[in-house]
C-alpha cells in the first residue's frame, strides 16, 4: 500500500513528539496534549513510533554487546573519575534516566567512574566505579547489584518494597537511604535513613540507620556493626566521610574512586580521623590532601599506591 | 479526599490542574478512564517522598504518560498471553524454534546495519539515548552538539527503523 504524503508527514511528526516526550525535560505537555486532541489519527500514529521503537531497541538488546562507535576520543577517566562525581550533584542533565517500555538493561561504570540513575518511580541510584548492575523495567521494584557498590535512596511504598538483590541475599527496603557493596561473595550494607530488612524471612535481620552489617562468604553468618549514618554512601556525593576507619575501607574507597588500586599493608588498623575526604581534582591532588589528614604515606607502585601509616615502619 | 494536612505538595498541584491532567488521559486515549487513571496517579505520588521537584506540574504530566504506557502494556500482555495460549493450541501454524531464531538473528543483523548506515553519529545517539538510558541534553553535550541536533540523530534512526520494521511485517 503506497504512503501518502500526508501519511509520511504525520508519521515524521509522530516520530518527533515520542523523541521529545521521552526527554526528561520536556515540558511542553500542553502543547502534546493539543497536538493528539486535533485529529483522531495523531494518537495512533504515537502509539506506532513508540511501538516501533520499542521493538527496536528489544532486538538490538537481545545482540551480545558491540562497542559503540568512536565519535571522539575517550575521557581518561583517572581525571573524569572525581569531575564526574561533582557532576553527579550539580548536573541534572547527567543523569540518565530509564524508561519503564525498555528492556532490562545492564549498567555498568568503569574504574573512576561515577553514575546516577533515576529509575521511574523515583527511586535514585548512585552506581560507584567499577559497578554493575541489571535493572529490569517489568519488574520496576528491584535492581541485581552483580558487582562493585551503589548507594539507593528508594521511593518507599509499604505495598510495593523496593528489593535489591545482591550475592544471592534479598535486601527489602523499609522507607530508605543505604549502600551496598558486593565483592565476590562479600556483601557490605549500611543503612543512612529509614531502615533494611536483610534476607527476608526467618532470621531475618532488620538494620536502622548507622548499622552496618557485613557477610564475607555465602554461607558465613552476618555480623553485624555501627557507623555514623552521615559516612555511609557519602562517596556519592564527591566526598569521602569518615568516622575512625580502618585502612582497609579507606584504601577500597579510594581504589574505587580514583579508578586507580590503593592496596595498604596494615589493614585492619584504624585511624584516628573524623572528617571528611573530597575527591575533587586529580588522584595526585586527591591523595596530597588526604596524607596529612590520615596521617598515611601513599607511595605510588607503577599502576597505583601504596597507603601506609605515616608513623609506622617502611615496607 | 484526605484532610488538608494529609495532602503532599503534588498532590496539591493535582488538584489545582486537574482539568489539564485530565485533558491529557482522555487525549492519550483514556477518555473513559480518565478520572480512573487520575485516581491512580493520585495514589502514585501519595507515596513519593517529599523531596523537592523543580517542576511540579511536568512530574505530574511525565507520571500519567508512564501511568498510560503501564496500562497499554498490562492489555497488550494480557492480550498476548491469550494470543500465545491460542498458538500453542494450534501447533501445526507454528514455525519451527530453529528457523524462527534464524529469522530473529537475520532481522537484528537488518537493524543493526540500517543503523550503521546512517553513519557513526546517530548510531552513537540512538545507542547511547535508547540502550544506554542517558538523556538528551546529556548526550548533546558529551558530543559538544546541540539538542536539536540530537532530536534530528534520533528523528532519521527512528524514521528508518520504522520503515525496515513495515518491510519486515510485509514480508
Amino acid at each position: 500500500m503506497a504512503m501518502s504524503a500526508q501519511d509520511l508527514e504525520l508519521r515524521e511528526a509522530a516520530r518527533s513528539w515520542a523523541i521529545r516526550v521521552q526527554e526528561t525535560a520536556f515540558d511542553d505537555w500542553d502543547g502534546f496534549t493539543s497536538w493528539l486532541e486535533r485529529d483522531p489519527s495523531h494518537l495512533p500514529a504515537y502509539e506506532a513510533a513508540l511501538a516501533d521503537e520499542a521493538w527496536a531497541v528489544e532486538l538490538l538488546s537481545s545482540a551480545p554487546a558491540v562497542p559503540a562507535p568512536e565519535v571522539q576520543p575517550r575521557r581518561r577517566w583517572w581525571v573524569a573519575g572525581s569531575a564526574a562525581a561533582a557532576a553527579a550533584v550539580a548536573v541534572i542533565g547527567g543523569w540518565a534516566v530509564l524508561d519503564r517500555d525498555a528492556p532490562a538493561q545492564q549498567i555498568a561504570t568503569v574504574p573512576g567512574e561515577h553514575r546516577t540513575i533515576d529509575l521511574a518511580d523515583g527511586t535514585r541510584l548512585a552506581l560507584n566505579g567499577s559497578t554493575r548492575v541489571t535493572i529490569d523495567p517489568d519488574t520496576p521494584r528491584q535492581v541485581v547489584l552483580e558487582r562493585g557498590e551503589a548507594r539507593f535512596e528508594v521511593r518507599h511504598d509499604a505495598s510495593d518494597p523496593f528489593v535489591v538483590l545482591s550475592g544471592g541475599t534479598r535486601l527489602v527496603d523499609a522507607g530508605t537511604i543505604f549502600n551496598v557493596v558486593q565483592d565476590g561473595d562479600t556483601i557490605e550494607v549500611g543503612v543512612a535513613e529509614g531502615a533494611v530488612i536483610y534476607q527476608p524471612g526467618t532470621g531475618e535481620v532488620r538494620l536502622a540507620p548507622g548499622d552496618t552489617l557485613r557477610r564475607s562468604g555465602k554461607d558465613a553468618k552476618p555480623v553485624l556493626g555501627r557507623a555514623n549514618p552521615q559516612t555511609i554512601g557519602s562517596w556519592a556525593s564527591g566526598e569521602l566521610q569518615y568516622d575512625e576507619p580502618s585502612l582497609d575501607e579507606v584504601a577500597r574507597d579510594l581504589t574505587r574512586s580514583l579508578g586507580r588500586p590503593v592496596r595498604t599493608t596494615r589493614g585492619a588498623e584504624r585511624i584516628s580521623f573524623t572528617g571528611t575526604l573530597m575527591l575533587r581534582g586529580t588522584p595526585e591532588e586527591v591523595l596530597a590532601r588526604a596524607e596529612p589528614l590520615l596521617g598515611v604515606k601513599f607511595t605510588a607502585n607503577g599502576e597505583g599506591w601504596t597507603m601506609s601509616p605515616a608513623h609506622g615502619p617502611p615496607r | 479526599m484526605n484532610r488538608d494536612e494529609d495532602i503532599s505538595g503534588l498532590q496539591r498541584v493535582i488538584l489545582n490542574e486537574r482539568s489539564r491532567l485530565l485533558r491529557f488521559l482522555a487525549a492519550r486515549g483514556l477518555a473513559d478512564e480518565a478520572e480512573d487513571a487520575l485516581h491512580d496517579l493520585w495514589q502514585r505520588v501519595a507515596a513519593a517522598p517529599s523531596q523537592p521537584i523543580a517542576d511540579p506540574l511536568s512530574y505530574l504530566f511525565r507520571a500519567a504518560e508512564n501511568l498510560v504506557r503501564d496500562r497499554r502494556r498490562s492489555t497488550v500482555s494480557r492480550d498476548r498471553r491469550h494470543h500465545d495460549w491460542h498458538e500453542t493450541s494450534v501447533p501445526g501454524e507454528e514455525q519451527p524454534t530453529g528457523e524462527r531464531a534464524l529469522i530473529a538473528r537475520e532481522r537484528l543483523r537488518e537493524v543493526q546495519s540500517t543503523l550503521a548506515a546512517l553513519g557513526p553519529r546517530v548510531e552513537l545517539v540512538f545507542r547511547k539515548c535508547r540502550l544506554d538510558g542517558l538523556g538528551q541534553v546529556a548526550i548533546a553535550r558529551e558530543l559538544g552538539v546541540s539538542l536539536s541536533s540530537v532530536e534530528k540523530d534520533l528523528q532519521k534512526a527512528y524514521r528508518a527503523l520504522a520503515q525496515l520494521r513495515a518491510k519486515f511485517d510485509a514480508e
